[in-house]
């Protein structure tokens, strides 16, 4: 073994059993004493005379031990060992200064790994399959500035083919998938991917095969449709059975046979949906039914598309080769020849961009507000850093006379810096240790506001921590002990011991230069807050006026009950019946008001439209929805003349409509629309019936769009798909189970129906905004806690150093008004700084905000000076105490106490 | 806080003491004291061992592999910690006479010089 692993091996050893290698030192040393005063008392020595030389030729025993001691151990850890006891004993010593400091820490950690946990999920983490980097998203570019994801069958198909720099194109759906179960139909989260979609992801399956090109194909495979299923699903829906390859699930009434098993780890290549089957894009006329995307031709966008780049292949190459290829896409797609030029003129072609991390439809969306909350974060533990050095600093500056003291005796600088890091270090540590903690119940909180609670929508997002999160966290927490400890720990120890010793409380005259720093720190603190809660300020008050601009509809007490008639056998007249018995069995529910139904949610994003025109007039876009009989008394829509539907509105009395204003408006400017006639493009007309009230359709923000809506009735959509709406006295959730029941007796073969409050449907639809106000809201209290706990935490500290001379004033005769006032002034002018640098900042960063702001400009001179307000009123009350407090010291006490 | 540096000196007696302490104990397993007492003996009562440099050398050999120790009854029937050379001591104890040889002649070849 080499001498300096055997040493290493030993110190380590030593580490563990000290108290036995001191004794064993001990005794050996006492064995030698022993032997040494036996030979001096062979000498002749006498017994005494013996002991003293032995003694004396020994020397010290203790330096020596020492010595020994020294040769075993790790000097630095133990030096280190010493030093962290030491922070620990004076961090137990001040509890309120550490809970403080812990607790402040802890929010900005928490609050910023949360926040990054969702930027990873949902921006950074690559898909698990291997070489995720050769994966890109495929778009059509038709000269608009957002490329389009969407793709229809025809453009998809001829890409499909195009081997040369792709290994693989594929596309996929999300989808919702009616699975036969024990007792009806139920819902299960799914997606159809074409036939390249598994050779192109290369995951191995757990068990059978995945799906092929061939499964691909008008009427599947061989031998019928095939499916694959995720892992979870196969143990919870087939209890995990070993031999569930070649076993059928009836799948929107057909057979499908499941041929394989994909592992956990892959989750599709969309990261915020968990599809649990995986069913071949050609059985979507069996799983869509009625409707048919894949021979909608170039009606249909549904598709989803992503490819595999060959080895060797870059974007700039694949990008050349798609634009090769566009114009004969486009002119095989089978569009009509109008639409073909006019796309033709726009320059369309397909192109590529890194796909890595999959496609998510909903990046787009919340891309800008996460990266917006991650900023938020950043600045509330800039904050936190900033207030515990500013602490840190405060209470250094009590130290200092320990700190030369430390120094005289011959500490090194580089030591009393070290163990002033390590102070800072332990309370970074402890916080980012304590935030990390909290971090999964934040994030989780977080993920659940922005995947919009239970709807039929929402996402599923995994924030499981990895590496980059663990590494994001080390970062933070690595920066955070810098930003904390160094420059206090640099300022407390630098300058000249002598006089800090000699003068100790007095030390007045640096006093300017060397609270510079701290007053920095502080109009910082000031400034940065304020900026925080400007921003919160804007945001709240757009969410207010949000919910204030009034929905044009009462969404209170309603709520929505999905049922899923696709998959069943009923059409027209019997449907309709079916409906009706729904609608008598949901008025005798406990607490029901009123009953109706409707086609398109308001504000599910969701939409359906069509271009009408009044006779002779021009045609304009109509927003449109079907609804049932006493539907605007159920939602509390005014009617402003003419009647509701009725039951008697059916196909053969005559297709009807109802106008919302603004469409009434626009049809007929000079009014008088009932009994009229509008005339959709088919020019099939419709009779207008009665004029309601404006209510918003698919988006909070803006105006009501205008918009028609015709009897359900009368709908040409087949075997339609409707939500009954129901206005509630008291608590809906009894109406879970009551639909249930209502729906197993009267269509058993449907799933069991989805229910959503109104409300819920309202908040989700603006959550991107909710979100944000209430983040901002939470941080800007949060900022403004630690900004006076920062401020009365550095004019206590500054005051209890000046007890002396404010002792000397009082003494001389100065005012205890005066007094107060003189010590005020001190963070008064540091908060007055800070105000003005934070609203300097904040008017010029607020304009990040606008694309988030409804009806609200970014520099409302009211927002400001309310925020500013706030601020002020804070800091006085934080100043103010310390002030009241040093008025009232006893002169000659504090002359007495030096 | 303070501390103590070897000095370059030192460092070289360490050596020739390490070395010493070594063949002090290439005739089998002895306690310090023995060592001590052996190396004064057989020196003429020339070199005279000090303690505190004694045992600092026989921990840091023992450190480094070059000897073990193990407690054992001394001549006199006390508990006592004997030093054995390993196999690593005894390479290094040949090493460190050859190295002393050569330097004493290289020395005397200097100094008997005209």
């Amino acid at each position: 073994m080499l001498p300096a692993i055997s040493a290493f091996l030993g110190r380590l050893r030593s580490l563990f059993r000290g108290r036995r290698m001191e004794s064993e030192m001990s005794e050996e040393l006492a064995f030698h004493r022993e032997r040494l005063r036996e030979k001096y008392l062979q000498e002749g020595m006498s017994e005494k005379a013996a002991e003293r030389a032995a003694r004396v030729r020994l020397g010290n025993a203790q330096r020596w031990q020492e010595r020994l001691r020294e040769l075993w151990s790790f000097r630095i850890l133990e030096e280190l060992t010493r030093d962290i006891r030491f922070s620990l004993r004076l961090l137990w010593k001040s509890p309120g200064f550490t809970a403080v400091g812990l607790a402040t820490l802890a929010l900005g950690v928490s609050a910023n790994t949360a926040v990054f946990s969702l930027i990873n999920s949902l921006l950074l983490r690559p898909l698990a399959v291997p070489q995720a980097q050769q994966m890109v998203v495929l778009s059509t570019q038709e000269g608009a500035p957002q490329p389009g994801y969407s793709f229809c069958t025809p453009f998809f198909r001829g890409l499909e083919g195009k081997g040369d720099v792709f290994q693989n194109v594929f596309a996929f759906v999300n989808d919702t998938l009616q699975v036969r179960g024990e007792s009806g139909n139920v819902n299960v989260h799914g997606v159809m991917v074409s036939g390249q979609y598994f050779p192109a992801m290369q995951v191995k399956p757990v068990m059978g095969r995945y799906l092929t090109p061939a499964d691909d194909q008008e009427g599947g495979g061989s031998s019928g449709f095939a499916v694959v299923i995720s892992e979870d699903f196969w143990k919870t829906w087939f209890n995990g059975v070993p031999d569930v390859v070649g076993r059928s699930l009836m799948i929107a009434n057909a057979s499908f046979t499941v041929v394989g098993v994909i592992p956990k780890s892959f989750t599709g290549a969309d990261p915020t949906h968990h599809p649990q089957i995986y069913a071949p894009l050609s059985a979507d006329p069996i799983i869509d039914a009625p409707r048919d995307h894949l021979h909608g031709g170039t009606h249909a966008w549904w598709l989803t598309v992503m490819a595999r780049l060959q080895p060797g292949v870059d974007l700039e190459k694949a990008n050349a080769a798609l634009q090769a290829v566009s114009t004969g896409v486009l002119h095989t797609s089978t569009g009509e020849a109008d639409w073909i030029k006019d796309e033709e003129q726009h320059h369309f072609h397909f192109a590529a961009e890194p796909g890595s991390n999959g496609f998510a439809y909903v990046r787009s969306v919340f891309r800008k507000p996460l990266l917006m909350m991650f900023g938020m974060c950043g600045g509330l533990l800039l904050l936190a850093c900033l207030n515990l050095a500013s602490l840190l600093l405060a209470r250094g500056a009590v130290r200092e006379r320990e700190l030369a003291t430390r120094r005289a005796l011959g500490a090194t600088r580089l030591r009393l810096i070290r163990q002033l890091m390590i102070e800072s270090l332990f309370l970074a540590t402890l916080g980012t240790g304590l935030g990390m903690a909290l971090t999964p119940i934040v994030g989780h909180a977080l993920a659940a506001m922005l995947s919009g609670g239970s709807g039929p929508d929402s996402m599923s997002l995994d924030i499981s921590p990895d590496w980059r999160l663990y590494g994001f966290a080390a970062a933070v927490a690595f920066i955070a002990a810098v930003l904390i400890g160094l420059m206090p720990a640099w300022r407390a120890t630098e300058g000249d011991l002598n006089e800090q010793i000699k003068n100790g409380q007095h030390a007045q005259q640096q006093r300017r230069q060397t609270r510079l720093i701290p007053r920095l720190l502080m109009i910082s603190q000031v400034a940065l807050a304020l900026i925080l809660v400007s921003g919160a300020a804007l945001l709240a008050t757009s969410l207010v006026r949000l919910y204030r601009s009034g929905l044009g509809f009462d969404p209170h007490g309603v709520v929505n009950i999905s049922f899923s008639m696709d998959k069943q056998q009923l059409d027209g007249e019997p449907l309709m019946e079916v409906y009706r018995q729904i609608w008598d069995g949901l008025k005798t529910a406990p607490g029901v008001k009123d009953v109706s139904f409707q086609f398109v949610v308001p504000l599910s994003h969701r939409g359906w439209n069509g271009h009408y025109a009044a006779p002779g007039g021009e045609r304009h876009l109509l927003w449109l929805n079907s609804v049932g009989p006493d539907y605007f008394n159920t939602m509390r829509i005014p009617l402003d003349q003419g009647r509701g539907f009725t039951w008697s509105d059916t196909k053969s009395s005559g297709l009807k409509i109802i106008l919302n204003r603004s469409a009434a408006k626009l049809f007929f400017p000079q009014g008088g629309a009932i009994g009229r006639q509008i005339v959709d493009r088919d020019k099939v007309a419709y009779e207008v019936v009665a004029v309601v009230g404006d209510a918003k359709y698919r988006d909070v923000r803006g105006p009501a769009a205008p918009a028609g809506y015709v009897p359900m009735q009368q709908d040409s959509q087949k075997k339609p798909s409707l939500s009954a709406v129901v206005r509630v006295d008291g608590p809906w959730q009894p109406l879970v189970q009551f639909s249930r029941e209502l729906t197993a007796r009267l269509v058993p073969s449907i799933p069991a129906p989805v229910i959503r409050p109104m409300d819920e449907v309202v908040d989700t639809s603006i959550n991107t905004e909710r979100m944000m106000a209430l983040l901002g809201v939470f941080f800007a209290g949060c900022s403004l806690l630690v900004t006076a706990i920062g401020l009365y935490g550095t004019l206590s500290y500054a005051t209890a150093r000046r007890t002396n001379e404010i002792g000397i004033r009082i003494a001389l005769g100065a005012q205890r008004r005066r007094v107060m006032a003189m010590i005020f002034r001190e963070n008064a002018v540091v908060a007055t700084i800070g105000c003005g640098a934070g609203l300097a900042v904040a008017v010029s960063l607020s304009t990040v905000l606008t694309s988030f702001l409804y009806e609200t400009s970014t520099r409302d001179p009211w927002i400001f000076a309310g925020a500013t307000f706030t601020l002020v009123c804070v800091a006085s009350a934080a100043s103010l105490l310390p002030a009241v407090r040093a008025s009232w010291i006893d002169p000659m006490q504090a002359i007495r106490s030096e | 806080m303070i501390r103590e540096e070897n000095t370059d000196s030192g460092s070289l007696l360490q050596g020739t003491l390490e070395m010493l302490v070594l063949k002090a104990l290439a005739r089998g397993p002895q306690h310090g004291y023995a060592v001590a007492e052996w190396i004064h003996h057989v020196s003429h009562q020339l070199l005279k061992v000090e303690e505190g440099a004694l045992y600092p050398a026989l921990h840091r050999l023992e450190m480094r592999g070059f000897l073990n120790a193990e407690w054992g009854a001394s001549e006199n029937n006390r508990r006592a910690k004997f030093y054995r050379l390993t196999a690593e001591g005894t390479k290094r104890l040949d090493a460190e006479s050859q190295r002393w040889a050569r330097l004493s002649a290289a020395v005397a070849f200097v100094m008997q010089s005209s």
